[in-house]
C-alpha cells in the first residue's frame, strides 16, 4: 500500500492536473479532498510515504486540500460530490488519513479511473449530490478556515519540508507545536493549519518507519539468537564470515584434548585400560555408543558435572541417537555444548571443537544427531523442516554461491531448468 | 523458469546441504539424502555443493579434515573396541577354564 500510493499519486496527479485544466469547476462544487490533495500529496510522497492510516484528522485539512485545489475559483463552503468523485484513487491514501468521511469518497473515487474522472464526476454529481454535499458541508463545518473561504495551496517542496523537519527536531518531535514550528520556519505563506496537517503526516510517517525498523531489528535479533550470531544482515554478514573463519580453523588446531575433558563428565571415563591418552580421547568420543553410562567421572577438571546442564544435552551428543534418542535435542536455540565453551561459543554458530562436532551444531533445527551416523529420521526431519519453512535461517550461514555460476555449472551438466520439471 | 525461482531453488538446496553438513554428512550422503527426502536431483545437489565449496573454501577444508579425523578415529575406535572384545572374551575363557 505504502509503495503503491506514491506511484498512484504521482501518476494520478498529472492526470488530475490535466483534468483540472480542462475542467471548469463550479464554484460551489468544491472538492473536499480534492486534487489539490493530490498535488499536496505528491510532494509528501516524495518525501515520505503517505501510507498512513491515522484515524484522526485535522478538520482543517480539508480546507487545506480545498485551498490546494488549483482551480481558479475560490473554494466555497460546500464541497460537492464532484470533488469527491474526482478524487483520484491515489488521493485515497492521503484522504483517508484525514477524515473518516472522506473515506467514502475515496472509495468511490477509487473506482473511477483518473481519465474518466471528469465524465464520471459530472455524472455522479447528479447521483450523489447529497452525500458529497453533506460531507463537504460537514467537513466545512468542522474546519474553520480562519481566513474565511480562501485557501492557499501549500506546496511542500523538499526545501520547505526540510525546514519543517529542522524546526520539528529543534522543538522535539513530540513537543513540536504547529505555532512554534511556524515561528521557527518563519515562512509567511504558511498557515498554522498547513503546518498542523503536515506535522500530522510527518508523525505518522515516522511512527511507521520506526515500527518497521523495530520489527526488522527484533527479527534480526531473534535470528541472531537462534543462529548464534548469524544475523541476516549485510553488515553482519561480513562479521559472521569472519567469525566463521576462525572456528573452522580452530578445531584443527585445538585438537582433541581440550574438548574431551569437560563434557563427558558423568558419562565416561577414559579407558584406562589402554593407558593411551590419545586413544582414550578419541575413544571418548565414540564410547557413548558402546558403553552404558559408567561410573561418574571423577577426574574431570574444568567444568564439573554439575555445572553442566545435565543429561539431555550431554546425551545428545555423546550418545548415539539410537541409544538416547528421546533425550535428544535441547530445545532449539540452546547454545551448543560443549559446556566448556558455552558462552563464547554462542556467537559462532558452528563450533566444531573437534570432537563432538555435530553436537555443536545445535541450532534451530531439530537437532543434528551429532553423531557419526545421523539417523534417518533426524535427517528427514531436518530436511522436511527446510522444505516447509524456507524462511528459517541457514544453520551454517555459508556464503551462497552466485546463482549464475550455479546455473552455468548445471547447464554444463545438462540441466537447463531448475527447479527441474522431473524429479530425480 | 524465472531467475527468481531458480535463485530460490538454489537457496533451498543450499539450506538443505547446510543441514546435512550439520549432520556431518559427506557430499555423497547429502546427495542421497536430498534426493530421497526432498526429491532433488543429485547432480543439482552436487553442483550446489561444489559451488558452496568454492565460496567457502576454508570452511569446507576444515570440514573435510574433521570428517577424516573422525572417520579415522572411528576406525581406531572400532579397532580398539574389537581388541577390547577379544580381550574380554579371552579373559572370560581363561576364567572359565
Amino acid at each position: 500500500m505504502i509503495a503503491v500510493s506514491p506511484l498512484r499519486n504521482s501518476k494520478n496527479d498529472r492526470e488530475e492536473e490535466e483534468l483540472m485544466e480542462g475542467f471548469s469547476m463550479e464554484e460551489s462544487d468544491f472538492p473536499d479532498f480534492c486534487v489539490g490533495n493530490l498535488l499536496d500529496s505528491i510532494d509528501f510522497d516524495d518525501l515520505f510515504v503517505v501510507g498512513i492510516s491515522d484515524g484522526d484528522v485535522l478538520p482543517d485539512l480539508e480546507h487545506e486540500m480545498l485551498a490546494d485545489f488549483s482551480s481558479p475559483s475560490p473554494l466555497s463552503g460546500g464541497g460537492e460530490e464532484e470533488s469527491d468523485v474526482i478524487n483520484p484513487p491515489s488521493s485515497l491514501s492521503s484522504v483517508e488519513n484525514f477524515d473518516h468521511d472522506e473515506i467514502k469518497s475515496a472509495s468511490s473515487s477509487e473506482n473511477a479511473t483518473t481519465t474518466n474522472n471528469a465524465a464520471i464526476v459530472i455524472n455522479k454529481k447528479d447521483d450523489e449530490p447529497n452525500v458529497a454535499g453533506e460531507r463537504g458541508r460537514k467537513s466545512m463545518a468542522h474546519s474553520k478556515n480562519p481566513m474565511g473561504k480562501k485557501k492557499v495551496k501549500v506546496d511542500w517542496t523538499p526545501e520547505l519540508h526540510r525546514r519543517f523537519v529542522q524546526a520539528v527536531e529543534q522543538l522535539g518531535v513530540d513537543k513540536a507545536v504547529p505555532s512554534r514550528i511556524l515561528e521557527l520556519m518563519g515562512i509567511d505563506c504558511l498557515t498554522r493549519h498547513n503546518i498542523a496537517s503536515h506535522l500530522q503526516k510527518y508523525r505518522s510517517h515516522r511512527k511507521h518507519l520506526l515500527a518497521r525498523e523495530a520489527e526488522a531489528a527484533s527479527w534480526s535479533q531473534r535470528r541472531q539468537m537462534y543462529g548464534g550470531g548469524r544475523v541476516a544482515t549485510a553488515a553482519a554478514t561480513v562479521k559472521r564470515e569472519n567469525q566463521h573463519v576462525k572456528p573452522w580453523i580452530a578445531p584443527t588446531t585445538i585438537g582433541f584434548p581440550p574438548p574431551v575433558t569437560p563434557p563427558i563428565p558423568h558419562h565416561f571415563r577414559p579407558l584406562h585400560v589402554w593407558g593411551h591418552p590419545s586413544l582414550d580421547q578419541s575413544m571418548m568420543n565414540t564410547w557413548p555408543k558402546h558403553l552404558t553410562p559408567p561410573p561418574p567421572q571423577p577426574t574431570w577438571p574444568p567444568p564439573p558435572p554439575h555445572s553442566l546442564p545435565p543429561p539431555p544435552t550431554d546425551n545428545s551428543f555423546w550418545i548415539s541417537h539410537h541409544h538416547h534418542h528421546q533425550h535428544h535435542v535441547p530445545t532449539p536455540g540452546t547454545p551448543c555444548f560443549p559446556p566448556h565453551m558455552p558462552p563464547t561459543r554462542f556467537p559462532t554458530p558452528l563450533v566444531p571443537a573437534g570432537i563432538p562436532p555435530q553436537a555443536m551444531y545445535m541450532v534451530e533445527q531439530p537437532q543434528p544427531p551429532s553423531d557419526i551416523h545421523p539417523s534417518k529420521e533426524s535427517v528427514d526431519a531436518a530436511i522436511g523442516d527446510v522444505l516447509t519453512k524456507p524462511w528459517l535461517p541457514l544453520p551454517l550461514g555459508l556464503k551462497p554461491p552466485s546463482v549464475n555460476s550455479v546455473m552455468v555449472e548445471l547447464q554444463l551438466q545438462g540441466i537447463s531448468k531448475i527447479p527441474p520439471t522431473t524429479c530425480a | 523458469m524465472g531467475s527468481e525461482s531458480s535463485a530460490q531453488y538454489i537457496h533451498m538446496v543450499q539450506h538443505l546441504i547446510e543441514e546435512c553438513i550439520v549432520f556431518n554428512m559427506s557430499k555423497e550422503e547429502c546427495m542421497e539424502a536430498l534426493s530421497k527426502h526432498a526429491n532433488i536431483t543429485p547432480v543439482i545437489t552436487s553442483t550446489v555443493w561444489k559451488e558452496l565449496e568454492k565460496e567457502n573454501k576454508e570452511f569446507f577444508e576444515s570440514y573435510t579434515k574433521k570428517r577424516e579425523e573422525k572417520s579415522s578415529s572411528d576406525q581406531e575406535t572400532e579397532t580398539s573396541q574389537r581388541i577390547q572384545n577379544i580381550l574380554l572374551d579371552s579373559s572370560k575363557k581363561i576364567n572359565d577354564q
